[in-house]
């Protein structure tokens, strides 16, 4: 949109004197500390300018690259039996999927709408460092690191649904390597103006100076296209432990870290069936994270 | 059985009733109600060449109030900041960030709400002294460069840089019997050439090879039909978005000029029925 040169009189950074409490407000019994009228939430508190990106250039584009020309709506999909009878009072509240599974992989994607035109949702970082097992206390360095890298804290800035960093507990118990409910590792959800400023240090600051990095691998032509990560809309990269020098955060005090720690990075789109994660591919590579064929 | 028979047999008879239309519609005995039938429609390529944004747009008063009212929001809510992590006791950085840390403060909850000071007015003006010491070492000659081109004061439509926060797309001038007309670089296709094919080859022939380029997908992003004329064969334009990375446009002949616009100047250029066929094409970014 046009923006036109505004005049401004009063200060903006500056509000006025908060109106008198007339009534007080409620405590929490807990805490004893007031509970205000409305709910305050932290949203975005600047502009982000690889999200603007997206608006300005991207959504455009990989709508243009991605479209599938469908003429009319869809053919109803063929009624497949389902594995029991469903008028079999056994069988009514039990899981009958229909025979022959229920063919995930090659579910088609949902027409093309303005609605669904793909877009990166969130991004997932996770890491498992092996000598938690021996003493938890070794994920510290990593906690601290995931922290400085993203700047997520749990329910920061008041937002609920923020998780931060989270201990990842081992699941099941593997001879001689892991068991059920042992802390093993860490992982972020980012999502909004973070998970842009995270993928904004990873494509400017620590991709260009890796050596040896030509850029992610595709998969050989020959790889199935129906494979559940083929389907999913999910990118996924990994970065040795060399790369975490590079980001910003973690450059300006590298030896506060006991060591470096690698990570798995998954850009995770609202693209879902057949050939979802080309898509994928296609948004990321506009947010220049390069792709190579072996 | 019947199935795979069926498909064949129809492909005859479809095939017989066309060699017997052709034979109708002979010169030599015209049907006495055949339709009239319009001539071949011409199909023609263009490629809306766009400039991406250079610049982040400037928020308007509304945002910075905004954006300034939930900083202040974060400050109160933010969890506490491990500073003791980060920069070591007493170090020169640490003195550096609580400065700036007050000064923060100041701003957000003015003068009266800033944190008590329990330091001594002698480790203060040693900080003090530490902070301009560095403040002389790290001073640097770089400026930031304004977000107003010179080509934005001089109307200078040929040039790239200008209007750094908006698309721009590029408007050829190309001469139409006595006047001329503005729209985006058109080319007509050739018997058995692919559209996208098409587009290239004909918006390298007219704007030249000294750019680099890259048609963003082989599907048209838009067609337009101009009003029929009962004489001519029907246009048909197909549009194709590029993208301008480097160099610049050098217009062929018969092209007269170039411009590089936001989408309300070419409102202002563009005939306009051409203007509602390609209006939704535009990025109002």
């Amino acid at each position: 949109m046009p923006h036109t040169p505004q005049r401004v009189a009063r200060s903006l950074t500056r509000f006025g004197r908060p109106p008198p409490v007339k009534k007080p407000l409620h405590r929490n019994w807990r805490t004893r500390l007031p509970i205000p009228h409305v709910p305050i939430l932290g949203r975005e508190f600047a502009p982000c300018r690889l999200e603007t990106h997206y608006h300005a250039t991207l959504a455009e584009d990989t709508m243009y690259m991605t479209y599938i020309h469908e003429a009319g709506p869809r053919p109803p999909p063929r009624q497949i039996r389902l594995t029991y009878d469903p008028s079999n009072p056994y069988a009514r509240f039990r899981a009958n999927p229909p025979v022959g599974g229920d063919q995930l992989g090659k579910k088609p994607p949902p027409p093309d709408s303005p609605s669904n035109v793909i877009r990166l949702e969130k991004i997932v970082i996770h890491s498992f460092l092996k000598t938690a097992i021996v003493s938890r206390s070794n994920l510290l360095g990593l906690i601290m690191a995931l922290r400085a890298l993203t700047g997520e804290t749990e329910k920061g800035a008041g937002k609920h649904a923020v998780k931060g960093v989270e201990v990842v507990y081992g699941k099941k118990s593997v001879g001689g390597w892991i068991r059920p409910d042992i802390p093993v590792g860490a992982k972020v959800e980012l999502r909004g103006a973070p998970m842009y400023d995270f993928l904004a240090q990873l494509v400017e600051f620590v991709l260009p100076r890796l050596k040896d990095f030509p850029g992610i691998l595709l998969p050989p032509p020959a790889a199935s296209d129906h494979s559940p990560s083929a389907v999913s809309g999910v990118v996924s990269i990994g970065l040795t432990p060399t790369a975490m020098q590079f980001f910003p955060g973690i450059e300006v005090n590298l030896d506060a870290y006991p060591r470096s720690y690698g990570m798995h990075i998954h850009f995770v789109t609202n693209a879902t069936g057949v050939g979802a994660e080309n898509r994928a591919r296609a948004l990321m590579s506009g947010f220049q994270l390069p792709f190579t064929r072996r | 059985m019947s199935v795979p028979l069926a498909r064949p047999c129809r492909r005859a008879a479809h095939l017989v009733s066309r060699s017997l239309a052709t034979a109708a519609v002979s010169p030599s005995s015209p049907p006495p109600h055949a339709p009239h039938k319009s001539p071949k429609p011409v199909l023609y390529t263009s490629v809306i060449l766009n400039r991406s944004p250079i610049l982040t747009p400037s928020p308007t008063t509304f945002e910075r109030a905004f954006y300034a009212y939930q900083q202040r929001i974060r400050r109160a809510l933010h969890n506490p900041f491990p500073s003791e992590f980060y920069f070591k006791q007493g170090s020169l950085l640490e003195a550096h960030y609580n400065a700036e840390e007050r000064a923060r403060e100041r701003v957000a909850w003015g003068p009266k709400y800033a944190r008590e000071e329990d330091v001594s007015p002698e480790k203060r003006a040693a900080e003090q002294a530490a902070l301009d010491q560095t403040e002389m070492q790290e001073q640097s000659d770089d400026k930031l460069v304004s977000r107003v081109h010179p080509s934005d004061a001089a109307r200078d439509y040929h040039s790239l840089d200008r209007k750094g926060r908006r698309n721009l797309y590029l408007l050829v001038e190309r001469p139409s019997g006595a006047s001329s007309v503005w729209e985006f670089p058109r080319g007509e296709t050739q018997q058995g050439e692919l559209l996208h094919q098409a587009a290239h080859r004909d918006f390298h022939a007219q704007c030249g090879n000294h750019m680099d380029t890259w048609i963003v997908a082989r599907k048209p992003i838009g067609v337009y039909k101009p009003p029929a004329l009962e004489t001519s064969p029907e246009d048909i334009t197909f549009f194709f978005k590029a993208h301008i990375m480097a160099g610049q446009v050098r217009p062929q002949l018969p092209l007269k000029d170039f411009v590089w616009v936001t989408k309300q100047e070419i409102e202002k250029r563009v005939k306009k029925d051409y203007w509602q066929g390609v209006k939704d094409m535009l990025s109002d970014h």
